[in-house]
């Protein structure tokens, strides 16, 4: 007999219910949606924040001090420490590896230009280079993923060829030895023969040191120094979590020999991916080197992530609220709208449980049903929410179904039992007579 | 009596008006908060981003006479028109600004980058740098430095500690004021005075570059960039891509992030007051019946309504905008440290955005206008 | 006497249902009359159609040389307003509104308010201490009271009163008869539907309605009914 009342409560006056079941559905779209990408956006942003650039810098561990402006090393060739490129493939086994989201190696080396009769600096780096992994894949890496706002006018030079980009203010300056498509002829001083002809295939404009500079293929840059295999500092880009207070303890851990981490610390520390830690172990597996953190990315990045993150929980919070505030209203109203339902069915002798029951039962099936379409309308509106702001359309996370759907249960329940409690006072009379 | 109504009507049916009021103020603190929020985030994210350094710089015009670009002979421009720009720049859209001359001097033999600066303007254009010591407050101040910390483990060097500077023939002393740990190039540099600097290298005058700071994104330090080349025409004057453009991107992504979201939220807000005031609309519908059969027209009838409900969004809204105000300075002061100061402008919109909404949920009653008295009085 | 309602050949359907079948008859001024019969019988569609709050498309019904049947959606406002005063069974007062308001309500829509004049016309009806009461505050005789008050204030031609007892008790039954006998006796027309033969006793003259027609339209005063 309830489910026969559910029924035929629930049949009438389907018009009625047409705007509580759009709130309803509408709320919980908005609910489901917000959630979704409050869940992914730290990954989302942090991915977003690589078009910074590399984070980590990883340099040789005994070196003499680098006579370093903006970045480009001056040193001459004899002078300081070198690491060995044949061991870069490691960084692809830590344990971190696929945050790891690309490498590149530097060696700046000063040669003599024939076409402008003066020296100049070349930095021999990788643009796309496949590093040969100890597993036996290759990964594609270089300054395209470590340096993405290097861009040039033409193109870049190919892995291990034969061509260069010249920083543009040098091009300015030499305007006949520095064109696109001409050749240019290096050697590694005014002296020595037997140098390399490389061909201009792009201009280089950063606002950085490299515009005063000629990119060459790393090998290029090997070859004329004399060093070959080798390079002299390392840009890491890798995804981190931003550091927080066990962050800061396992990197002062690395040099405070009496800051020592418990073992679970040291378990959660390692395991997280603090840039503290994925320097640690970058160094583990490249023996002889220093690796920091470049604070000025690595920092900003931090910050900016966790601020943004708290900021969108709070969004996600007051959108939440306002889908609660949506679905209880609804409830409400509806119980309050059909007080004449309820007289009549007390009139009738029905007990204020089994009245009560009736309606909750209505409102909160009602709200499954609104919950379970609002979950498909936000999963919809969150992948393309993701797919404006990020480019990638957020996937719909299956667990908050049964969330959601126990949230719209929770709120269509207590949205409707403070007007029920008080429909239990009514007398019959009273109600039936319209007041 | 039109006001008589309007107040009796919100008098007697204050029980009913409850989940309507509620619904009012809080989605008038909802959007109230969200919109004094998003006005004030960009602001704050804009500066958060200035930690990232200089997104200027000011750099030798290409057709300068002809250097090698090897740093023992630097490239150089006459210093005196860019300080003097420098120093009347407008601190409200510069963050910092500071010009710089590298020269490779010799420490304890050791050849090391030495770079003079405004000593007071480097804790503001690099934000990020960890310091061990004090940083110099003076740009005037000759006998500091700073020093790098693979420099100060080179050499030996502790804040306190003097540091001898050779260059040719020349020698400077400082004090090493702090040890900085930038993680990036800075750590293999010292930093002392630009006139200590000059006057080493007997360049006096003179600069590499100068580097500025401008809070903003991508276009409008571009268009800062443009305003500078013109008051410096004799140098290029070029935005510092990794800065400003990986800022412009982050900054319109997270933008439109929370844009949407609180566009969602607003939608929702008013689609919970529409519904509630539409369900007391309904309510309504005998008195309406009633004031028919009295011979009231429809549209006087409806206005009393109308005026009732748009009282209610009114009064309401403008509860719940203060309310969102004091919640976004709470959230302010949760998400950035610093609290969000609410725009006087979101309170009007605020309470005109629910008036209209309120508004919207009455206007059904509007409809029944054709339908008979004895009709809405028998209860279809 | 003349003419105050003139129903000629008055029809009405509700879906297939026919509610008033071709329904005649006249009402001169001053006559208090019975309209009777079995419910469904048509008695109350007729009289909101008189009153302006429900409308047909054949047939005519002149009220004070108005026909209500012509009439467009502005027109039956002003109608309602100027020419008729009714008394509903459910009261239908406005429950957040004083019964002064209520009275001033009517006012209101007619032209302006007068709370002299409203409070006056309270007080004709035995409610003067009790013009600030909220309906919730007074009994169900004292709310048809004020219903009447409502119904008079703007001096209508005609009064419609449908089952103005229905709710009531009987002391309270008796005090609004007698209400209505005394505006009976000043002169006003009065339409009352009734299903009760006691009351209909009350009035001038009877009219038995049954599916929609009229039964008996008895011109002159019945024979009195034995008991």
């Amino acid at each position: 007999m309830f489910a026969r009342l559910l029924g035929e409560s629930f049949a009438r006056n389907p018009r009625r219910k047409l705007l509580t079941a759009a709130a309803l559905v509408i709320g919980m779209a908005v609910a489901t949606a917000t959630l979704t990408i409050a869940l992914e956006v730290g990954d989302r942003l942090a991915r977003e924040f690589r078009s910074l650039g590399a984070n980590l810098l990883v340099t040789p561990e005994s070196d003499t001090l680098p006579v370093e402006i903006g970045g480009v090393d001056y040193r001459p060739v004899d002078e300081g420490a070198y690491l060995n490129e044949a061991d870069l493939g490691k960084l692809k086994t830590i344990f971190w590896r696929h945050n790891v989201l690309g490498f590149t190696p530097f060696l700046d080396v000063p040669a003599y230009v024939l076409e402008t009769g003066g020296s100049t600096t070349l930095i021999g780096t990788w643009y796309q280079h496949e590093v040969p992994v100890p597993d036996g894949t290759k990964f594609q890496t270089g300054a395209s993923a470590t340096h993405p706002w290097w861009k040039v006018s033409g193109t870049w030079f190919r892995d291990d060829s034969d061509e260069c980009v010249v920083g543009s203010t040098l091009a300015e300056k030499y305007p006949a030895a520095f064109v696109l498509g001409k050749t240019i002829r290096l050697a590694a001083d005014r002296l020595s023969g037997g140098g390399r002809s490389l061909r201009v295939t792009g201009i280089i404009s950063t606002g950085g040191a490299e515009d005063n500079a000629v990119l060459v293929p790393l090998s290029v840059a090997q070859g004329i120094s004399g060093h070959p295999g080798k390079f002299r500092q390392l840009f890491v880009s890798a995804l981190t979590k931003p550091a927080d207070a066990l962050a800061e303890r396992g990197e002062r851990a690395q040099t405070d020999k009496n800051l020592q981490l418990t073992p679970t610390e040291y378990d959660r520390w390692f395991c997280s991916p603090y840039i503290s830690s994925i320097g640690f172990q970058i160094r583990t597996v490249l023996p002889g080197t220093e690796v920091h953190a470049i604070r000025r990315v690595a920092e900003t990045e931090g910050r900016i992530l966790t601020r943004v993150g708290t900021l969108l929980w709070i969004v996600t919070l007051a959108a939440l609220g306002a889908a609660v505030l949506a679905v209880a209203a609804t409830s409400a109203t509806t119980v309050l709208e059909r007080r004449a339902e309820i007289g009549v069915m007390k009139a009738l002798g029905a007990s204020n449980a089994l009245v009560g029951g009736i309606f909750l039962a209505e409102q909160v099936l009602l709200a499954i049903a609104g919950g379970a379409i609002g979950f498909f309308l936000g999963a919809g509106l969150a992948r393309f929410l993701g797919e404006s702001v990020f480019g990638t359309p957020a996937s719909p996370r299956l667990i908050l179904f049964p969330v959601v759907l126990a949230l719209a249960a929770t709120i269509a329940m207590i949205g409707s039992l403070v007007p029920l409690r008080r429909a239990a006072h009514f007398r019959p009379a009273v109600i039936l007579r319209g007041e | 009596m039109f006001w008589r109504l309007v107040a009796q009507l919100l008098r007697g049916s204050r029980g009913r008006l409850a989940v309507a009021i509620i619904a009012i103020v809080s989605g008038a603190a909802v959007i109230s908060a969200l919109l004094n929020l998003d006005l004030g985030v960009q602001n704050k994210l804009t500066q958060e981003f200035r930690t990232l350094g200089a997104n200027i710089v000011i750099s030798p015009a290409g057709d300068a006479p002809a250097q090698s670009s090897s740093p023992d002979v630097p490239t150089l421009m006459p210093a005196d028109d860019v300080l003097q720009t420098l120093r009347q720049l407008p601190p409200a859209q510069v963050t910092a600004a500071a010009p710089y001359l590298y020269i490779v001097a010799r420490s304890q033999n050791i050849p090391v980058v030495v770079a003079g600066t405004w000593l007071d303007q480097a804790q503001k254009l690099d934000a990020t740098w960890k310091l061990d010591g004090n940083w110099v407050a003076s740009r005037e101040d000759d006998s500091h430095c700073l020093v790098g910390h693979n420099v100060a483990r080179r050499l030996h060097l502790a804040p306190g500690n003097a540091l001898e500077l050779h260059y040719l023939d020349r020698g400077v002393q400082c004090s090493v004021a702090g040890i900085v740990d930038a993680g990036d190039s800075e750590d293999n540099q010292i930093f002392a005075s630009l006139r200590a600097v000059q006057s080493l290298a007997n360049l006096p005058g003179q600069i590499s570059l100068a580097q500025v700071s401008v809070a903003g994104t991508a276009p409008v330090v571009a268009g800062y960039a443009t305003h500078l080349a013109t008051v410096l025409p004799q140098f290029q004057v070029r935005p510092i891509r990794q800065v400003a453009e990986a800022e412009g991107a982050l900054l319109g992504r997270i933008r439109l992030l929370i844009i949407s979201m609180v566009l969602l939220i607003l939608i929702l807000t008013a689609l919970c007051v529409l519904a509630t005031m539409a369900a007391l609309a309904m309510e309504r519908r005998k008195d309406v019946g009633l004031m028919k059969s009295l011979g009231g027209s429809i549209s006087r009838i409806v206005g009393i309504f109308l005026a009732e409900v748009g009282v209610l969004g009114a009064a309401g809204g403008l509860l719940g905008a203060v309310l969102g105000a004091g919640l976004s300075y709470w959230m302010g002061l949760r998400v950035f440290g610093t609290a969000i100061a609410p725009r006087w402008e979101v309170l009007p919109a605020t309470v005109a955005l629910m008036v209209v909404v309120a508004l919207t949920g009455a206007l059904p009653l509007r409809m029944l206008g054709n339908v008979k008295p004895a009709q809405i009085l028998r209860g279809e | 006497m003349a003419t105050l309602v003139h129903v000629e050949n008055l029809r009405k359907e509700f879906g297939n249902v026919r509610a008033l079948d071709g329904v005649s008859f006249r009402v001169n001024a001053g006559e208090w009359i019975a309209i009777m019969g079995p419910s469904g019988s048509g008695k109350t569609t007729l009289i909101n159609i008189l009153g302006g709050l429900d409308t047909t498309t054949t047939g005519q019904a002149i009220v004070d040389g108005t026909d209500v049947v012509r009439l467009d959606e502005a027109g039956l406002t002003r109608f309602r307003a100027e020419k008729i005063g009714f008394i509903f069974q459910q009261f239908h007062l406005v429950p957040y509104l004083t019964a002064l308001e209520n009275v001033m309500l009517a006012q209101y829509f007619h032209s302006t308010t007068d709370e002299k004049e409203a409070q006056q016309s309270l007080e004709r009806v035995g409610l003067g201490d009790r013009i600030e009461h909220l309906p919730s505050q007074l009994s169900g005789g004292e709310q048809q009271r004020v219903a009447v008050a409502r119904a008079l204030i703007n001096h209508p031609k005609l009064i419609l009163a449908d089952e103005p007892t229905g709710n009531l008790d009987e002391a309270n039954e008796e005090i609004v008869l007698s209400l209505l006998r005394e505006l009976h006796g000043e002169g006003h027309t009065i339409l009352m539907v009734t299903h009760a033969a006691t009351i209909g006793r009350l009035a001038d003259r009877r009219i038995e309605f049954a599916h929609g027609r009229l039964v008996q339209a008895a011109a002159a005063p019945l024979k009195p009914e034995l008991a």
